[in-house]
Parts: structure tokens; sequence; C-alpha cells
């Protein structure tokens, strides 16, 4: 794998310049889209992280059936990713099921349309990265010993108190591997937002999916890539130095 | 007591009382988000008409027809099959011998190796679309079936690796030595002793190769060339460019191939473990 990817970091365009990184970065059309994708990606971190968290809580602390809901939260995290997008064409498309909901309730009439928009990539996001960054913390709430929940209520604090004070921080390091498994594919993707995002979202994946094949501009679809591989080791690095080991977390650890 | 910290305590009592209630309302809200989707596809694949509306007008089995009757489509599926066919054995033999070599040997880069085979677990699946495309088109290899081979092997490796490692790692290896002490040779001594041992999760690394082979759509659509085409890329070419429900059909042939093989992985394996794909 890895030969794969030094190539790539190697392979400049054949006389050596620095005009495609000097075109990425002076161009607004690419700056915007860099942009774009950054928020996207931070939104869809952080509703995945809370969404997540609550779920994986919710489950270990209020339920006894475990095994069943953790089941039901990663078959649809198996199914294929695009047969998913396409779901939620469905469901958003004009005259689609949110529609159809939404008139029979009288909330509104006619389609509120949220396909093909900013939104629409965000549920289409999060509705793909909820069972990972669920199954993370799951790992992790579950190790955690409920011994010392008790105590702390206990010495007297509340739930509220002991959340803060015992489990999120007995749990960060569960947090900073659910960050980094959502963040790095998110920031990468071009399948959700080619198919549930319009003309006006653009993330930098569809860009380099465009320049491999529609325009065969590989030397620039190559920049964009070393972009993106550069954000994958910043984030590394950060939830390195955030005490986060993701590299153990195929299971070795456990 | 200021204000805030008698607001701290009413909350910390609503929390206290109510922490179960608005637990069980996020697991059925998120339950609901989660599995809406899948059950609509699914409902909509009996439409009769041509439309893709909301609410089917009436039920028929015309796309299911439709789609076993569609050549393009039963080749794309023939080809995921057989790509299958020959990832999954091969990324099986390859991910026991690392895990293997990890298992037994101490050796210089030990590190190394492992960090390599967890990476491309956390690397874009783009990125290693256009690696790869870059690859075969520097060594010249024509793109088509065998290159949707290899890149599936390597997105497959990972998965299976740590998921045989452990069974390896757990594996008493002292069953092996008392094998030899009463007169087997190594070459026996794996099959009768180890490989019963191991089967289980050797077989469980199998079922996820499978399971990622079928799925994968990014990394083959940038290697698969012009000719070849696998049942997700013609999924995606069919949402693209026209869809009918047809498209929803196969999708619920995803869905049920995609469920009898996690259960069946699940049944072999910890929940846990069968976390990360795209």
């Amino acid at each position: 794998m890895m030969v794969g990817l030094s190539f790539l970091e190697e392979l400049p365009p054949a006389p050596i310049t620095l005009d495609n990184y000097a075109i990425l970065f002076t161009n607004s059309v690419y700056l915007d889209t860099i942009w774009q994708t950054v928020v996207i990606t931070l939104e869809t971190t952080a509703i995945a992280l809370v969404l997540g968290y609550v779920l994986a809580y919710s489950i270990v602390r209020f339920t006894r059936r475990t095994f069943a809901l953790l089941l039901l939260v990663i078959l649809p995290f198996w199914t294929n990713y695009i047969v998913r997008m396409f779901a939620w064409i469905n469901i958003l498309q004009e005259g689609g099921l949110l529609d159809s909901v939404l008139q029979f309730l009288h909330i509104v009439n006619g389609s509120v349309g949220l396909l093909y928009s900013h939104e629409a990539v965000l549920v289409g996001f999060v509705y793909v990265y909820l069972p990972l960054a669920t199954i993370t913390f799951y790992a992790s709430l579950s190790n955690l010993n409920p011994h010392l929940i008790e105590a702390s209520k206990d010495l007297g604090a509340g739930p509220i108190k002991t959340f803060f004070k015992i489990t999120l921080p007995m749990t960060l390091n569960g947090v900073t591997a659910g960050i980094v498994l959502v963040m790095i594919p998110v920031f990468g993707a071009f399948v959700t937002p080619t198919m549930l995002g319009g003309v006006n979202t653009t993330m930098i994946g569809m860009v380099i999916e465009t320049q491999f094949t529609e325009s065969f501009n590989w030397p620039f679809g190559a920049t964009l890539s070393v972009v993106v591989s550069a954000v994958v080791v910043l984030v590394l690095v950060g939830s390195y130095l955030g005490g986060g080991n993701v590299m153990g977390l195929g299971g070795e650890e456990e | 007591m200021s204000f805030a910290s008698s607001l701290l305590r009413r909350v910390e009592i609503f929390a206290q009382r109510h922490a179960q209630t608005v637990g069980y309302g996020v697991i059925t809200l998120l339950m609901i988000y989660l599995w809406v989707p899948i059950l609509t596809i699914a409902l909509m694949s009996f439409t009769s008409g041509s439309a893709m509306s909301f609410p089917p007008t009436s039920l028929s089995l015309k796309w299911y027809e439709a789609f076993l009757t569609n050549p393009k489509a039963l080749t794309a599926v023939w080809t995921t099959l057989r790509v299958g066919a020959i990832v999954t054995p091969l990324t099986v033999v390859i991910a026991t011998m690392l895990s293997w070599a990890i298992d037994r040997y101490a050796f210089r880069g030990k590190n190394v190796l492992q960090l390599l085979v967890t990476l491309p677990l956390i690397i874009p699946l783009i990125v290693i679309g256009i690696a790869l495309t870059m690859f075969f088109g520097i060594l010249n290899v024509d793109s088509g079936f065998w290159t949707i081979v290899a890149g599936h092997t390597l997105r497959a490796l990972p998965f299976a690796t740590l998921i045989i490692l452990p069974t390896l790692l757990t594996f008493d290896n002292r069953l092996e030595e008392a094998s030899m002490d009463l007169g087997a040779n190594e070459f026996e001594t794996f099959l009768q002793v180890t490989l019963p041992n191991i089967y289980q999760g050797i077989f469980a690394g199998a079922l996820m190769a499978f399971t990622i082979s079928f799925n994968e759509f990014v990394v083959t659509y940038f290697v698969k060339g012009t000719l070849s085409t696998t049942f997700p890329t013609w999924i995606w070419s069919m949402i693209r460019h026209r869809v009918t429900p047809e498209v929803n059909a196969a999708s619920v042939v995803f869905l049920l191939v995609a469920t009898a093989l996690i259960l069946l992985a699940v049944s072999l394996t910890h929940v846990e473990r069968i976390t990360m794909q795209e």
C-alpha cells in the first residue's frame, strides 16, 4: 500500500514544478472548495461525535440488550455505501418520503426540497459515520470500570459532574480515535457530495475525481491528493499529541 | 448559594431522574434515523409504477424481474463474484502469513509492518484509488479485472489481518509443542493442531474480505478501466444516468447479501471488531 502512496508523493509533473500548487492556492474556486470541505468535515465530525457518544453511552448505561442494539447500529453501516446514499436521495428528493410525511402532518405544503444542498450532504455524512463513531465510543465506554462512577456518586457528585469529571476524561482516548476515524474519510469523500450535494456544495474529493476521470489532468489531481494526505498527517499528528492511539485501534489494545 | 450553582443542582436532579428516559429516547430516535432509509428503499423496490415517488401506488415484483433479466446487471454481479472469489483466498493467505510473522517471530521492522498493515484503514479511499491508478499507469498495467483484484486485496488486507491476528495471539503455543513432543512433524502439527484452533478466525477474516470486495466502490471506480463493471459501479452509473426502481430492487439484493454475510461473521467473532468500512 505505502508503495503506492509514497509513489504519489514523489510523482512530480514531468519537469518538476510548483505550478500546480500555485494554481491551487491562488485560484479562489479551489480555495473555496477547500474551505467548504473543511467546514463540512468539522460539522459532520461534531454532530457524529455528539450523537455517537450519547448513543454509545445510552447503550452501555441504560440497556441490557447491548448485543442486539450494536448489531442494529452495525448492519446499516455494512450496507453498500452507494445504496445508502441512494436511499437518502429517495427520502430527500421532491415528492420523496420526507415531503410525503411533512405534507401528511400538514407541516408544509409543497416540497422542502432538501436534496442537493449543504444540509443533505451533512445528513448523508452523519448517517454514514454515526455507526463508526458509536462503535468506537462503545468500545472505550464499555471498558470503563463502573465502580469509578459509583464511587464518584457516593462522594456526592451528581450525574453531570460525574460525567465531566470521570466518564469523559476516562474515555478521551476513544473520543480522539472517533474524531480521527470520522474526520479523515469525510475530508477525502466524493460519493456523498456528488450524490446529495448541489452545484454549490463542492468538496475537494469531487475535484480530484474530475481531474482523473474527466479532465485527465493527473498531476493536478495528484497535487490535490497530496493536500488531502497532508491534512491526514496533520490530523494524525494532532490526535497523537492529544493522546489518542489510533494505530492501536484495530483490536490489539482490547 | 450563587445562581449558577443552584442551577447546576437543578440540572443534576433532572439528570438523576430522567437520564434513563432521555437515553431510551436517543436510542429510539437514532435507530429510526439509521433504519428508515433502508426500509424505505426496501419498500420502494416493490412499486409497480415507474416513478420514484413515495409511497408506491401499488405493489409488484416487476423491478426485480427487470433486474434479474438485465444482462448488464447480471454481468456486473458476475464480475463482482469472480473478483471476490479470487480476492478472498488471496487476502486470507497473505493476512494469515502476516499475522503468523507478527505472532511468532521477532524481527527488525515488526512495528513498522504492523503500522503499514493498519495504515490503509485511515487513508481516505480516494487517495488509495489515485495512488493505485498512478501506480498501474506508470507500470503500464492495463486497467481491468486484475487491477480491481489488486485494489480489493489491498482494501481487505488490513481488516482480515486485524481479525486473524488476535486469533493467533490468543492461541496457546504449548499445544504445538505438545504435538511435536508426541512425534508429529511441523506440517502435521499445523494441519491437525494449529489450523483447527485458528480456523474460526480465518473463516471470519475470509467473510470480511469477501464483504469488503463485494461492496467496494471508490477504489474500484478508479482502477476498473472502461471495460469492467462491478455491481457497485453498475449501480453508481445507473443512479448517475437513468434512475429506475430497478436500482431499488438491486439495492435490496445488496442489503440481503451484506446482512447475511455480516450476521455470519458476527456469529464467529466479536461485534466490536467489525467496524470499519466506507
